[in-house]
């Protein structure tokens, strides 16, 4: 809905020109550049906004980046129906065998089981503890996702206690680093022998462990959590879903891994947004009313000048499209310096739990160019917005009243 | 303002400062005004200013208009110059009947037919002396080096060619009016309108100036009125009118 009355403005701002004789754009640069505290103050509060705006913009692209980035087109991942996530789900090993049958499915280590436990673990730094995401996977479950790459230490063996831990989150509770060590319940230990990377994705804050060792440890050697199956190609989904919903030995839900993490990814998704761009709004407010109060005294302070522009024959819509371009100008200067001033974001690291999982994810304010683009155009807008009653205010002054102040 | 209207007015020029009585004999009116009546309120106690005013002003001349404070000099110009509208009566400038135009038509009508010079010279302190006479001819289709030819040509005329790139600021009063008169011929109009044009000036100034704007009269046969309290100022002018209570003596 925003994007075509944006689109309008930009439109309506490009071709003004060519239907309304304008003041001269230097005489607002330099109008500007006069009152050096003001502008500069003001461009502040605006970059002050941009900042939260565009940050709650990259965290929400960090959130998308790091809950879907882990999911792929060709597949599929099958829990039991009512579940919602791998957490609350559980299917008989009996059934994985099954799931392999239709002839959609890749042959070359095309199903895996896996079950998803989420511990409670101190934090490294002391400030209380967090749930953490362990995976338990069969021996070929590594393979099964190529995206993982081993960043420091040595793959677990199988069959063992050893696991890895990504790199999200490594060293950020006791016990979950490298060397170290922690209790999946009493006496049974994970042993962390390495470290990995998986493309930014959200496997990056789990850890990863063999399957039978971590089911035995909780007792429930006979279930896993999920399946997750590789397709031929991702077209043979619907195929696929046919088949497996359709069967009556069992009652599965199948999903496209995408749009499983996709889902996954909203609530949080739309929390976190939504409480930064409440935030952004808010903050949005003050900078306009900021902007506004510059441009009245801008416009108060040049009442002769509007006077003598007038009297020259400045129509009131140019004199209306200068304050505009000059509120605009000085809104885009500050949303200049937010959008740079927020690129230091992204060196920041922001753990979160994750509303599905219970668990903590480890996200990353992400820089992309629409979030620049959006940015830039809320900072016009807020000086189209600010600047609108005072360019309206200076588009009312008569000449001769002018001539006398 | 063209080359060759700047170069007759060189040839043409008189020595700075040397009198100059202006002309009167224009055949046909350029202003004509007809019962002109400019009633202002103050609260809502209504304030005439000008009572039934006829006023013809020959084309080609150069008029002062004289008056106490308040007796309406300024709202008579304003309305001459389409700044201002009467209340009642009819105003015709340069052919043109500005009773039934629009705000901005008016603004357009001043821009091809009207200069101003203001007694506080009005420039715009942010732009440059050349940047404040170029401002009449962004109103036009001019290219942008037709309007550089343009200003050239008017701050030649004012004898500023070397102070095209100054900053009001950096300018004395007399400078600055200057920039103003070639601000005011630039776009050629038809009628200057003066309100106190040496009113902010020194004596030797405000003789620099009366002089350019006798020139201006003289040799690019342009129509000024001018409100002046300045006796000296009034000399210069062809025609001195006196205002009183709102009527011309």
């Amino acid at each position: 809905m925003l994007a075509p009355i944006l689109l309008v403005l930009m439109v309506f701002f490009v071709t003004l020109p060519l239907w309304v004789r304008s003041v001269p754009v230097q005489y607002n640069a330099r109008s500007l550049l006069v009152r050096k505290v003001t502008t500069l103050v003001t461009a502040l509060g605006i970059a002050l906004v941009v900042f939260v705006f565009a940050g709650s913009l990259m965290l929400r692209e960090g959130i998308n980046r790091v809950l879907t980035a882990a999911g792929r087109a060709d597949t599929v991942v099958i829990l039991r129906k009512g579940s919602d996530a791998e957490l609350s789900s559980a299917i008989g090993n009996e059934y994985i065998g099954l799931f392999r049958g239709p002839a959609q499915v890749s042959q070359a280590g095309g199903v895996i089981g896996e079950i998803v436990i989420v511990v409670t673990a101190d934090r490294a730094d002391g400030f209380g503890a967090s749930n953490v995401l362990v995976r338990g996977m069969p021996p070929d479950g590594f393979a099964f996702r190529p995206e993982l790459k081993l960043a420091s230490g040595r793959m677990p063996r199988p069959g063992t206690n050893e696991a890895i831990v990504g790199r999200g989150i490594s060293g950020r509770f006791k016990g979950i680093a490298p060397g170290q060590s922690f209790e999946l319940r009493r006496n049974r230990p994970l042993q962390i022998v390495g470290e990995f990377t998986a493309d930014g994705s959200s496997y990056e804050s789990e850890v990863w462990g063999d399957l039978d060792v971590i089911r035995r440890s909780l007792g429930r050697e006979a279930v896993v959590s999920s399946v997750r199956v590789r397709l031929n190609r991702p077209e043979d989904f619907d195929a696929y879903r046919q088949t497996i919903e359709n069967d009556k030995r069992f009652s599965m839900k199948v999903m496209r891994e995408a749009d499983y993490y996709q889902k996954q990814s909203q609530a949080l998704s739309t929390f976190l947004g939504g409480m930064g761009l409440a935030a952004a709004i808010l903050f949005s407010l003050a900078a306009m009313i900021g902007a506004a109060i510059t441009m009245n005294g801008a416009v108060a302070h040049r009442t002769r000048e509007i006077g003598t522009l007038r009297a020259l024959g400045f129509s009131r819509r140019s004199i209306l499209l200068s304050f505009l371009t000059e509120a605009t100008v000085l809104s885009l200067a500050g949303g200049v310096i937010g959008v740079i001033a927020v690129q230091l974001l992204s060196l920041v690291k922001v753990p979160i739990i994750n509303f599905q999982t219970f668990s903590e994810i480890v996200l990353r304010f992400q820089v992309a160019p629409g979030v620049l683009a959006w940015s830039l155009w809320f900072s016009g807008l807020m000086g189209l917005l600010g600047g609108l009653f005072p360019a309206i205010r200076a588009s009312r002054v008569s000449p001769v009243e002018a001539m006398r102040a | 303002m063209s080359e060759n209207q700047m170069t007759e007015a060189t040839k043409t020029a008189g020595a700075p400062g040397e009198p100059y009585r202006g002309t009167t004999t224009g055949t046909e009116s350029i202003v004509t005004l007809s019962k002109i009546t400019k009633t202002f309120f103050r609260g809502s106690e209504p304030i005439r200013v000008l009572e039934g005013l006829d006023l013809d002003v020959p084309n080609g001349s150069f008029e002062a208009l004289m008056g106490p404070s308040g007796s309406g000099k300024s709202t008579l110009l304003n309305i001459i110059a389409g700044l201002d509208r009467p209340t009642s009566g009819a105003v015709r400038v340069a052919g043109a009947d500005l009773g039934p135009m629009s705000d901005s038509e008016l603004a357009r009508w001043r821009s091809q037919t009207i200069g101003f010079v203001f007694q506080s010279f009005n420039l715009i302190p942010v732009l440059t002396a050349a940047q404040n006479v170029e401002l009449p001819l962004l109103l036009t289709s001019l290219s942008r080096a037709d309007r550089a030819r343009h200003v050239a040509t008017a701050m030649r005329i004012v004898s500023l060619e070397d102070r095209m790139h100054h900053y009001p600021r950096q300018l004395s009063g007399g400078q600055e009016q200057r920039v103003a008169i070639a601000r005011a011929i630039v776009n050629d109009p038809k009628i200057i309108v003066a309100d106190e044009p040496t009113g902010d000036l020194d004596r030797k100034s405000a003789d620099d100036v009366l002089t350019l704007m006798e020139r201006l009269n003289k040799e690019l046969k342009k129509t000024i009125f001018m409100v002046t309290h300045d006796p000296a100022a009034a000399e210069r002018a062809g025609v001195v009118r006196k205002l009183d209570k709102g009527a011309l003596q």
